[in-house]
C-alpha cells in the first residue's frame, strides 16, 4: 500500500490516469474539504468586502475582526430547526438539496489545479462540467416546485428560465475557445508553430494555451476578449449572482426558491451556489486565463525564471501573514480585545509559517501551479463580489433581452469569426486554388 | 444616437465607471461605525438621561429638603416625595422617593423645579430592563446614580 502511495508521485499523471484509486480519494477528499473550506472562507471575506464597498465594518464580533463568524454561522445552522412545509412533497424537498450540492461538487473533479492535480482528467472534461453543472437547475425547480409555495415557484420559474438562456450563450463562448485549441497561433498572437490540438479536456487546453504561447483571452485579439467577456456575464448569470440573481431577489421573493429552506438544507444550498461560483471561475480560468500556468511561461522561460516564480507563492502567503500580524498589532488597547489579539497573532505566525513550508524545495514545485490556479479563481470571486456590491439588479425583461439580443448574436458571431480567422491559411489556399 | 455613445455602451464604460466608484470607496479609513460596548459614545452634557438624586459630596447626606415641587412640576405625576417633619429642627426629612422611568418622557422639568440641584437627569442612556418593576426607582438607587454596564466577554 506505501509503496502504492509512493509510486504515484513519481507518475506525473492525474491520479485518474494513473489509475492509482487510493490517490483518487485523496484527491477527491482534499478538494471537496478544500472547496468547503474555501466557501468558508469567501463566506467571511464576501461580508467583509461587501461591507467595505458599502463603507461598513462588516462582522467584527465573533473572533478578531469577526473571522469566526462562518464557523458560529455553521453551527446556528446545524442546530437550527429544520423545518418541513405542511404541503410539501417530503421526497423531493428532501432530495432536492442534496442534489444540488452533488452536482454542485461533481464538477469539480475534473478541475485541473495543476498539470497533475486534478481528480481525473476526462477527454471531455468542459463538456462533463457543462453537463453536470447544467443538472443543477433540475435541484432548483426540485425546489421550487416542492415547497408547494407560491415564492419558491415563481423564484424556480425564473431560474430555470434563466439557466436556459443564459447556457446558449455561455456554450457559444466556450466553444469559440475550444476551436481556438485547434488553430495555431498567428503572427504575435501566438508562435505559429505549433499545430493545433482541438480537445475537450481541461488539462489539454491548458497545455494547448502553453504550446501557442498565447493565453486564449489574447489570441486573435480582440476575439478571444470578447469570447471571454460574454462568458464573464454568462456565468454570473448561470450562478444567480447579482445583478442577476432575480431567482432569488429578496426584495421581490423573499428568498426564492429556497425560501422554505431552513437549517442545514438552507446552508446546502449556499455551499452548493458558492461551489457552483468555483466550478464556472474555473472553467473560465482554465479556457481564458491559462489555467495553472504561472504569467509569462514562453517570454521569460529557463530554470532561473522558474525559481524566481516559485517563489511567489510563498513570499505572497508571508505578505498576506505580514498584514495579519499588522492588524493584530493594531488592535486597541482592551482586556477585552486580549483573547482577539494573541488569536490574531497566533492566526498570523500560523500563515507565515505555511508562507516558510511553501519554500521548501520539494513543495515549491508541487504547490506553484496551484497557487496560480487559485490565485486567478480568486480574482473572479473577487469579481463576483464586486459585482455585487456596484450593480443594481436587472429587471426580467431586460435579463432576457441581454441574454437572447445581445449575449448570443455577439457570441456567435466570435465564434464564426475566430472560425474564419483561425482558417486563413486553409481558407486562403483553397481561394487559390479555384483561380489555379 | 451620436458614436461617441455607441463606443461607450460596447465598451461598457459606465460599468466600469461605477466598479471603480465602489472600488475608492472600500478605503476602512472611511469607516465611522462605532464598536459600541468597547467604545462608547461621547453624550452631550446637556442630554437628559436616567435621573440622580445628588448628595453633599462631603457629608453624604442628601441635597433633597423633600419641597415636593418636583413631584408637582412632573407632567405624568410619575415622582412620590415621601417625608416626615423632625420634631427637633421643625424641617421636613425625606424618607423615601420614588421615579419611575417606565413613564418618564425626560422633558426635565423636574430638575429644573428643585431648587437644591438635588435632582438631575444625567448622560446615563443604557436604561433597558427586563421587568418594568426594575424601571421604579427607590432613593438608594437614585442616589447611587449611573451604574453603566462594564462588558466582558
Amino acid at each position: 500500500m506505501l509503496n502504492q502511495l509512493t509510486s504515484y508521485l513519481n507518475s506525473n499523471q492525474t491520479p485518474g490516469q494513473a489509475g492509482n484509486m487510493l490517490w483518487v480519494l485523496i484527491y477527491i477528499l482534499v478538494v471537496f474539504g478544500g472547496v468547503s473550506l474555501f466557501v468558508m472562507v469567501m463566506n467571511w471575506v464576501e461580508r467583509k468586502a461587501l461591507a467595505h464597498f458599502q463603507i461598513r465594518l462588516g462582522p467584527m464580533r465573533v473572533g478578531p475582526h469577526g473571522l469566526l463568524q462562518p464557523i458560529a454561522d455553521a453551527l446556528k445552522l446545524f442546530t437550527k430547526e429544520d423545518v418541513m412545509p405542511e404541503g410539501a412533497d417530503k421526497a423531493i424537498f428532501w432530495s432536492a438539496p442534496v442534489w444540488v450540492v452533488l452536482t454542485g461538487f461533481t464538477t469539480l473533479i475534473v478541475v485541473p489545479f495543476g498539470m497533475t492535480h486534478a481528480v481525473t482528467d476526462m477527454n471531455i472534461g468542459i463538456l462533463y462540467m457543462l453537463g453536470i453543472s447544467s443538472l443543477g437547475v433540475l435541484g432548483i425547480i426540485m425546489a421550487g416546485w416542492s415547497s408547494n409555495s407560491h415564492y419558491p415557484l415563481l423564484g424556480s420559474l425564473r431560474s430555470s428560465a434563466q439557466m436556459v438562456s443564459y447556457e446558449v450563450a455561455m456554450g457559444l463562448a466556450i466553444v469559440s475557445a475550444i476551436v481556438m485549441t485547434s488553430f495555431t497561433g498567428l503572427g504575435m498572437y501566438g508562435a505559429g508553430t505549433t499545430p493545433g490540438v482541438g480537445t475537450l479536456s481541461m488539462i489539454e487546453i491548458v497545455k494547448a494555451q502553453q504550446a501557442q504561447h498565447v493565453w486564449f483571452v489574447f489570441k486573435f485579439f480582440p476575439l478571444g476578449f470578447m469570447a471571454f467577456g460574454i462568458f464573464a456575464v454568462a456565468m454570473v448569470a448561470e450562478t444567480n449572482r447579482a445583478p442577476f440573481d432575480l431567482p432569488e431577489a429578496e426584495s421581490e421573493l423573499v428568498a426564492g426558491f429556497h425560501t422554505e429552506y431552513s437549517g442545514l438544507r438552507w446552508s446546502l444550498f449556499m455551499l452548493a451556489e458558492y461551489a457552483g461560483m468555483v466550478a464556472v471561475s474555473s472553467i473560465a480560468t482554465t479556457l481564458w486565463l491559462g489555467g495553472w500556468l504561472r504569467p509569462f511561461p514562453n517570454l521569460l522561460p529557463g530554470s532561473t525564471w522558474d525559481l524566481a516564480f516559485s517563489f511567489v507563492p510563498g513570499l505572497t502567503i508571508l505578505f498576506v501573514a505580514a498584514v495579519t500580524i499588522r492588524q493584530a498589532l493594531k488592535m486597541p488597547q482592551h482586556p477585552a480585545l486580549r483573547a482577539n489579539k494573541i488569536g490574531m497573532l497566533g492566526l498570523g505566525l500560523f500563515i507565515a509559517f505555511l508562507g516558510l513550508v511553501l519554500f521548501i524545495p520539494g513543495v515549491r514545485v508541487r504547490v506553484g501551479d496551484i497557487f496560480w490556479f487559485c490565485l486567478k479563481v480568486g480574482f473572479f470571486i473577487y469579481l463576483y463580489i464586486w459585482y455585487r456590491a456596484t450593480f443594481p439588479r436587472y429587471r426580467f425583461d431586460q435579463l432576457m433581452k441581454v441574454g437572447w439580443k445581445v449575449l448570443l448574436p455577439l457570441a456567435l458571431g466570435v465564434l464564426i469569426v475566430t472560425g474564419v480567422v483561425g482558417l486563413t491559411p486553409e481558407l486562403t489556399a483553397w481561394v487559390k486554388g479555384l483561380f489555379a | 444616437m451620436t458614436l461617441p455613445k455607441i463606443a461607450r455602451k460596447f465598451l461598457l464604460l459606465d460599468l466600469l465607471k461605477g466598479l471603480s466608484v465602489t472600488f475608492r470607496y472600500q478605503a476602512p479609513k472611511e469607516i465611522y461605525t462605532e464598536q459600541y460596548p468597547l467604545e462608547r459614545p461621547e453624550i452631550a452634557e446637556r442630554y437628559r438621561g436616567l435621573p440622580r438624586l445628588n448628595v453633599n459630596p462631603e457629608t453624604g447626606e442628601t441635597l433633597c429638603i423633600a419641597c415636593d415641587l418636583c413631584a408637582k412640576a412632573c407632567p405624568e405625576h410619575l415622582i412620590v416625595v415621601e417625608s416626615e417633619r423632625d420634631p427637633a429642627t421643625k424641617r421636613k426629612v425625606l424618607t423615601n422617593y420614588t421615579y419611575d422611568v417606565s413613564r418618564c418622557m425626560f422633558c426635565g422639568l423636574c430638575e429644573e423645579a428643585c431648587s437644591t440641584d438635588a435632582l438631575e437627569l444625567t448622560q446615563d442612556y443604557e436604561i433597558a430592563q427586563f421587568e418594568r418593576e426594575g424601571l421604579v426607582l427607590d432613593r438608594a438607587r437614585l442616589e447611587r446614580g449611573p451604574e453603566p454596564t462594564v462588558y466582558t466577554r
